[in-house]
């Protein structure tokens, strides 16, 4: 696992560096030094770099520290969906929706103190957000709020 | 005489009732932020930044700053309860803090904690007051080589000092250079890696990549470690106790340590990169090699509490000379109050102190004030904290996600950059996991615009030779004092894990 994100960011390295080389001059129109500079110092040693990690870690692999996959991949994958419906519901109903699935999964058997939460929290970060703050909150398709 | 009216212009500008309402509600913020574990100062000031958008800069600054340097000492009263430190930065008090709560004296190490957070944060200030405006004046000879060099200073060091892998460190602050070059080319106009978006036309904005590293990587990686289950870490070392007060006795230990803590964190907190982290673990070691009794260390001793903690304190002052006078942030904290000086048109740099004293003086001086309402923060709201404390992090943690969520969209209305934040906070767990630096990556994303308009400026001047950077008298010192920290580091790395 920890080879692949390696390999990941040697690949988005090597992108970086190809862009960095075929579409970025290295000269401005005044002969002066170019926008394509920094980026090639930058992607070239970004590419020996993490090629060096990965040969490193290959030659002595290490999975980094030990833990629970589950907890870390149910909580990232109800953040992104709260992301996602925060242009759909609304802020407001896509913050009650989240804090509702977010402690039913990880508060489990509290019932009443979860619906309280749910419902509490979103509406007092409406309040400071929207009312107090006049900050903007993202407006649902179907309600304007 | 002259730093007796700026002094006195900064008082009048910080005891202003909107001000120190501000300041009463960062130190406020700031120890709060500082008891959760996983969720640290940066997360924290980007988050809250949006927030301010309406306050006048004073008083927003004021306040950032206050919980900058607030989350310090409630970072400590995790570390001494529940032997998990609530910043990275109070490590070195569960060290010796916990086997003193253990032994039924949590009150008088909170107490003593708080005592050496004040001196060690008002030592600093002292000192902020005394070196700023030389350095100011120092830091008006500075030229495109000075600041690409003072760039790369902050950065190796924080590589080199902080984190296990320094090759993985490296990766990550280039990452951010990389990013930090998205948008528009200011030199020529020329668009770099926008695809054709509009969105990034202007580059990515670090505040979405600071939040999703620091808050949502964060509360990924307390999830994954298993937070959520055992709450904050373990049990709550604390009851009402008859002996809360410290003794005579402890206050006669400490004085050496928090002397030696204010000075050392000083010093390193205002080397760009090195910061409070690396100070307390100095100090640690400084007080156990001039102790007496250095077996005892790890045991229960006050000295190796008050030492790092003084430090740490010190530290976060020291690190707000840089920023100050040179504009140059040395942690991801302090690159977010450089983000927040900028969006209200405050340029940190050598002529800030000159073109807008009331605000430079007045930020010096709310420090002063800080401190002391920390310190009566820290002795008479302790119960407060401790039930902080046993709030689960189940219902803590998808909370903050709000917060961040909501904090993040604020900033400019967009979606796109709500899902920056979502991408950087996996990418953030991912490599928290797998040993890379997210300060690192966001130090660079802020200062790689400046870094690399500093070495095309430099090599313009030169035409083209690097040997600007040793020609010139200031940026061969800062070239060689570079190389000794990064010598020093290696160093200090090698003993480190001999020590483990």
């Amino acid at each position: 696992m920890r080879a692949g994100f390696q390999l990941g960011v040697l690949l988005c390295a090597g992108l970086y560096s190809y862009y960095a080389f075929a579409e970025l001059s290295w000269l401005s129109s005044a002969g002066r030094i170019g926008p394509a500079f920094f980026p090639r110092i930058i992607g070239l040693a970004l590419v020996v770099l993490s090629a060096w990690s990965l040969a490193a870690d290959w030659r002595a692999p290490g999975e980094g520290v030990p833990g629970g996959w589950r907890a870390a991949a149910l909580l990232a994958l109800l953040s992104g969906l709260f992301v996602a419906a925060l242009d759909v519901l609304g802020g407001l109903l896509a913050m009650i929706a989240f804090m509702a699935a977010a402690l039913a999964v990880f508060n489990r058997g509290r019932w009443l103190q979860n619906a309280l939460l749910a419902l509490a929290l979103p509406a007092g970060m409406y309040l400071l957000f929207k009312v107090w703050l006049n900050a903007g909150v993202p407006r649902g398709l179907i309600l304007p709020f | 005489m002259d730093l007796f009216s700026n002094l006195l212009l900064g008082f009048s500008v910080a005891v202003s009732p909107a001000n120190l309402a501000y300041l009463l509600m960062g130190v406020f913020v700031g120890m709060v932020v500082g008891i959760i574990p996983g969720f640290g100062p940066a997360a924290a000031l980007a988050v809250l930044l949006p927030i301010t958008f309406g306050m006048e800069p004073s008083g927003a600054v004021i306040m950032l700053a206050a919980i900058y340097y607030g989350s310090q000492y409630g970072g400590t009263i995790t570390s001494i309860l529940l032997n998990t430190p609530g910043e990275s930065s109070s490590v070195a008090a569960t060290f010796d803090g916990y086997p003193l709560a253990q032994q039924g004296r949590a009150g008088p190490a909170l107490v003593m904690q708080a005592v050496a957070s004040f001196v060690g944060g008002t030592l600093g200030v002292v000192l902020i007051t005394l070196l700023a405006p030389p350095f100011s004046q120092l830091a008006r000879s500075f030229g495109p080589p000075e600041f690409f060099l003072l760039v790369v200073m902050g950065l190796s060091t924080l590589i080199v000092m902080i984190g296990s892998n320094w090759r993985l460190g490296l990766v990550s602050a280039l990452i951010g250079f990389a990013l930090g070059t998205v948008g528009v080319d200011l030199e020529t106009g020329n668009s770099r890696f926008t695809f054709g978006s509009a969105e990034l036309i202007g580059g990515i904005d670090f505040i979405p990549v600071a939040i999703g590293l620091f808050g949502l990587g964060e509360l990924y990686y307390a999830f994954y470690s298993g937070l959520h289950v055992s709450g904050s870490g373990g049990i709550v070392q604390y009851q009402k106790e008859k002996r809360f007060w410290p003794t005579r006795r402890d206050y006669a230990e400490s004085n050496g340590a928090l002397a030696r803590g204010s000075l050392l964190g000083f010093v390193v907190g205002v080397l760009p990169g090195a910061g409070a982290t690396v100070a307390s673990l100095m100090s640690y070691s400084v007080e156990k090699s001039v102790s007496r009794t250095p077996e005892k260390f790890g045991k229960g001793m006050m000295a190796g509490l008050v030492g790092p903690e003084a430090a740490n304190n010190a530290a976060s002052s020291g690190a707000m000379v840089p920023l100050l006078t040179l504009g140059i942030p040395g942690s991801a904290a302090t690159a977010v109050l450089l983000a927040a000086f900028v969006l209200w048109g405050l340029t940190p740099g050598p002529l800030l102190m000159a073109v807008k004293p009331a605000f430079a003086w007045g930020l010096i001086a709310s420090m002063y004030l800080g401190n002391m309402a920390l310190l009566a923060l820290n002795v008479f709201a302790i119960p407060l904290f401790v039930q902080m404390i046993r709030l689960p992090y189940r219902i803590l943690a998808p909370a903050v996600i709000l917060v961040c969520t909501l904090g993040t969209y604020s900033v400019n209305g967009s979606i796109v950059e709500t899902w920056i934040m979502f991408g950087a906070g996996l990418a953030g767990f991912f490599m928290k996991r797998y040993g890379y630096s997210p300060a690192a990556l966001v130090l660079a994303l802020v200062l790689g615009p400046l870094a690399e308009q500093s070495l095309r400026q430099s090599l313009i001047i030169s035409r083209g030779s690097l040997s600007i950077f040793v020609d010139r008298p200031v940026s061969l010192a800062i070239l060689l004092l570079t190389l000794a920290l990064v010598i020093g580091g290696v160093i200090m790395r090698r003993g480190r894990r001999a020590y483990t």
